[in-house]
This record gives C-alpha cells, sequence and structure tokens, in this order.
C-alpha cells in the first residue's frame, strides 16, 4: 500500500483531502452550533447549479458556483434574521429549485459533459496542482477569518442576541459565517462534490459534539477527526477502488455512531435518568 | 429633599417613546427616567411590553415616535455605542442547555464586546471572569460544562458573565421564570446583594410581583402604556393594578398579589 505515496497524483490528492478536511470541519463547529446544518445542504445544491450553468454558458464553474452559493446564503440569513418565515421552508424551498435549475442546465447542454458530474460527486484523485493552489490559497482565507474572527463566532453561536447585546457586531459576525460557509462549499465542490460536502462540515463538528463539553476542545476534535477521515477515505478509495467521496464520508459516519455509543454526555444523561 | 437639579443625568431616559414595528405598537408613549444606582423592578401582564422596554435599552430597536437616551448617547438611530456598559441576562430557554461550553467559557465572552474585534482575551480578562464568578459564587465550577448545572446555577452563570463587562446597568429579563420558589428567591437575593455591593444599576423584568417588591426602589407598571413608576408602595394600589390586570387580580388579605395569568406561563 506505501508505495502509493510516491505518485504525484497521490500526494496532490491526500493533501487537496487534508487541506478539505480541515476547513470543513472548522466551519462546522459554527455551523454546528449555531443551527446552521440545513442551510449549508441547501448551499451545496446551489453552488452545483452554478457550476452547470458555468459549463452550460462557458464561463468559469467555480466563479457561478460561488455567486449561487453567495445568493442563497444571504437570501436565507436575511429571511432568518427577518423571522419572515420558517427556516427550514425557506430552504427547503431554495435547495429544490436550486436543485431544478441544476438539472435543467445539464438538460440544455448539447452533448454529455462528465466533468459536471466531477463536481456533482467529487473526486479527490483527479486534482490538478492548479486546483490544489487554489484549494490551498482559498482555505488560507476561510481560515485565517474564522482565526481572526473565533471569539465573535462562538459568541453568535452561543447566543446571537446576546453577542449583539453586549457590543459585539453580531448581524455583521452572522454574514460573515454565512459568507465563509459559501466559500468553503465551493472550495471543496471538485473532491467531495456537492452531494457530499455537506456531510464533511456536518460530521466532524457533530461527533466531536458527542466527545466534549468545551468550545475550544470542540474545535480541536472536529479538525482531528475531519482530516483523519479525509486522508484515511483517500487511502481506503485508492487502495480499494472505491470512488473518494463516499469513502471519506462513509468514514466520518462510522466514526460518528461510534462516538455516539462512547459519548460521555450520554452516559451522564442516562445516569441522570436513573 | 434635594432639588431636581443636583440629580446627575439619569441612565436612562424614555421621552414620550413609542417602540413597535410598522401597525404593531408594543409600547407607547412612555416617559421614564432611570437614575444611577437604582433597583427598578418592571412588572406588567404577559405581552405588556416588557421585553421590548428590555430591547430599548439594549439599544435593539429605536423609538418610533419620541426620543431614548441612554448614558449620553441618542438611540434613535441604533448607533449606540454603550451596549457593553449594560449586562443583559435573557429570558430562560434562549441557552440551549446541550451547547459544549465551559463555564469559564461562558462567563469570558462577558468581555468580548469591550475587547472588539480582533484583541484575544487575557490574562486581564480571564481575571475579571474569575472576579465575576466569585461574585455569584460559581469559581469552583469554573470548568464545569454549563449544561451540566442546574438551573439556578446556570442563572449565577450567566449573571457573572453579565457582570464580566463591568456594566453599569444590570438588565435582567424575567431571570426566576422555570426556578424552583427557593431557587427563585435566591437568584433574586443574588441580584439585591450586587445591586448593594457593586453599587450596579439594575432593571429586572418580572411577572412575580411579591418576589421583588420588597427589594426594589421603584416598581414599572407597563401594558403598552406606563401605568405607574414609583416606590411600591404607591405602585401596588388595587385600583391601579386593576387596571391593568382587570379581573385576573387577586389581592390576598396579607396584601399579597396574586395574577392569575400568571401560571399560564408555566
Amino acid at each position: 500500500m506505501f508505495e502509493l505515496f510516491f505518485y504525484d497524483f497521490m500526494q496532490r490528492s491526500l493533501l487537496a483531502a487534508a487541506l478539505v478536511g480541515a476547513l470543513c470541519s472548522t466551519i462546522g463547529v459554527f455551523v454546528v452550533l449555531r443551527g446552521l446544518a440545513f442551510m449549508g445542504a441547501g448551499t451545496a445544491h446551489a453552488a452545483f447549479a452554478g457550476v452547470a450553468l458555468g459549463y452550460l454558458i462557458g464561463w468559469p464553474p467555480l466563479l457561478l458556483a460561488l455567486l449561487f452559493g453567495l445568493a442563497t446564503v444571504w437570501v436565507t440569513g436575511w429571511v432568518e434574521e427577518k423571522g419572515r418565515m420558517k427556516l427550514d421552508v425557506s430552504i427547503g424551498i431554495l435547495y429544490t429549485a436550486t436543485m431544478a435549475l441544476a438539472i435543467l442546465f445539464i438538460g440544455l447542454m448539447k452533448t454529455y459533459n462528465a466533468e459536471v458530474y466531477g463536481y456533482l460527486f467529487g473526486n479527490v484523485l483527479a486534482v490538478t496542482n492548479e486546483e490544489l493552489l487554489t484549494i490551498a490559497g482559498l482555505s488560507i482565507v476561510v481560515i485565517g477569518a474564522i482565526v481572526l474572527f473565533s471569539k465573535e463566532l462562538y459568541f453568535i453561536a452561543f447566543d446571537q442576541e446576546m453577542a449583539e447585546a453586549s457590543g459585539v457586531p453580531a448581524r455583521r459576525i452572522f454574514f460573515l459565517l454565512l459568507t465563509l460557509v459559501a466559500l468553503t462549499v465551493v472550495i471543496s465542490l471538485k473532491t467531495v462534490g456537492g452531494i457530499l460536502v455537506f456531510a464533511m462540515i456536518l460530521i466532524p463538528a457533530s461527533t466531536a459534539y458527542q466527545l466534549t463539553h468545551s468550545l475550544s476542545t470542540l474545535t480541536w476534535y472536529s479538525i482531528i477527526i475531519g482530516v483523519s477521515c479525509s486522508v484515511g477515505g483517500v487511502l481506503i478509495s485508492s487502495y480499494w477502488d472505491i470512488p473518494s467521496g463516499p469513502a471519506i464520508v462513509l468514514l466520518a459516519t462510522l466514526l460518528f455512531f461510534i462516538a455516539v455509543l462512547l459519548s460521555p454526555k450520554r452516559q451522564r444523561q442516562s445516569l441522570a435518568l436513573n | 429633599m434635594r432639588s431636581v437639579n443636583s440629580h446627575p443625568p439619569p441612565f436612562i431616559h424614555f421621552d414620550h417613546a413609542t417602540f413597535g414595528f410598522p401597525g404593531v405598537v408594543a409600547l407607547e408613549d412612555i416617559s421614564l427616567e432611570i437614575q444611577s444606582g437604582e433597583f427598578v423592578g418592571v412588572i406588567g401582564p404577559n405581552g405588556s411590553g416588557k421585553t421590548t422596554l428590555c430591547r430599548a435599552v439594549l439599544g435593539l430597536m429605536a423609538p418610533l415616535k419620541g426620543h431614548l437616551r441612554i448614558f449620553d448617547c441618542d438611540c434613535d438611530e441604533l448607533r449606540c455605542h454603550h451596549r457593553a456598559k449594560i449586562g443583559y441576562l435573557p429570558q430562560k430557554g434562549v441557552v440551549d442547555r446541550n451547547f459544549p461550553v465551559t463555564v469559564l467559557e461562558t462567563v469570558t465572552m462577558g468581555r468580548y464586546g469591550a475587547l472588539g474585534l480582533f484583541k484575544r482575551p487575557g490574562r486581564k480578562d480571564r481575571e475579571i471572569a474569575m472576579e465575576s464568578l466569585a461574585h455569584v459564587g460559581m469559581d469552583m465550577h469554573k470548568d464545569t460544562a454549563l449544561g451540566l448545572l442546574s438551573g439556578g446555577q446556570q442563572q449565577r452563570v450567566l449573571i457573572a458573565r453579565a457582570l464580566a463587562q463591568q456594566p453599569e446597568v444590570l438588565l435582567l429579563d424575567e431571570p426566576t421564570t422555570g426556578l424552583d420558589i427557593t431557587t427563585q428567591h435566591n437568584v433574586v437575593e443574588l441580584v439585591q446583594h450586587l445591586h448593594e455591593e457593586l453599587g450596579l444599576t439594575v432593571l429586572l423584568i418580572t411577572h412575580d410581583i411579591n418576589m421583588i417588591r420588597s427589594r426594589v426602589d421603584r416598581l414599572v407598571l407597563l401594558k403598552t402604556r406606563l401605568y405607574a413608576a414609583g416606590p411600591p408602595a404607591e405602585v401596588l394600589k388595587p385600583d391601579i393594578l386593576s387596571q391593568v390586570y382587570g379581573k385576573d387580580l387577586v389581592i390576598t388579605d396579607k396584601d399579597v398579589v396574586i395574577v392569575e395569568d400568571y401560571h399560564h406561563h408555566h
């Protein structure tokens, strides 16, 4: 198995997987704590519609993915803030509408385009050097922003109104978080795909959530779990020749269920009930 | 009696202020001054605008009509920078019990507003957080998960979070809801103690008139409009109370005020 490490493509994909794993699991902490899981799933599908439109009209697919993703998070964020509609309703509508757009765009293409499906299912083993550089650059931007604003991000996740009442610019931080979610989805699209990217954001943080009661520990656990699952998933996928996206996500899911079973929170709760 | 002119300017000054959303008036024509060092209880039935008053004082809502001045800031345009000076305890149930955060992490959040963007909490901030925990008697629980504490202990920790802002005003929205009677008394006693020890101005919003009537300097009685504001003995008169509570009001021979709708909140 170890001879695999000497291939260029393998080194690239391991690096890409580790970066995407770290990125998704870091932003995932705030997505899970702020209760934005469903919004993220909607964003991933919207971004995929952007990719499809890009291929249809000959524009850079990732640019349109970003525009679609940002439009989705900002609209849903605005709806949540105004409280005009239940969030699950507004996301549910946007989610299916953007998926319909994606199917429409693909249908309008004159020929079958395998690359579009690459963005839907992801293929980390096919990552090129330029793509790796883009992933690395954008990851630094997103993780840098998270580090810079981490205390405010934690605070709005804990209680946005309390944060605002304490003099933290909570609204702006909330929209920053939404923007970072959209960026993360777009960065990860090529490696894990539009369908699975949200698992990468959601599962490591939710797994860590089972294991600790401290915010800082939660973040570190989430990153360790995210990176290990991504790297482990790529190794499994190349060793057994199975698709990389599902390998990563199923490995993370397995860890999640193990964490649920072993959760100290759960044990304490059942003790309290007895 | 001191002359009016010798008073320092009030901390909070509502001047014929109306709050709400277009088409919905939550508070109408409120004129009220709260002075530095006062302990004020805000009472009124459900839906009387108590929480709106709270949001206004926090600078989260601008008056539709009239003026609101807090410290030296006009809040007519929501550009106030006084927020860190008001320590706020939101209604219970707002905070997720399972949120993975320790007691010290929670209280340190009280420093974030004052720190501003980009700055990390340092040793000084941790000291202030620990001091705040000591004030509420929870310093020995600093590494415990917030979710594992009892309801009363959680309220203490959240009050410590407000104290960590080193506020001038403590604003408490229904701090005793959902707690058992003994714990309710302990929490209100703690608030009174903080008012006396730290000289904090306290604005306490509650359903429970009897819990606070002997402790506050003034009561403010709301039902969209301001019905009365003054010492408890002047406000808790049957004719005034019945204007607000109507047939829900029972006053026992021991002068205990019972408001029937109180139980609907549990």
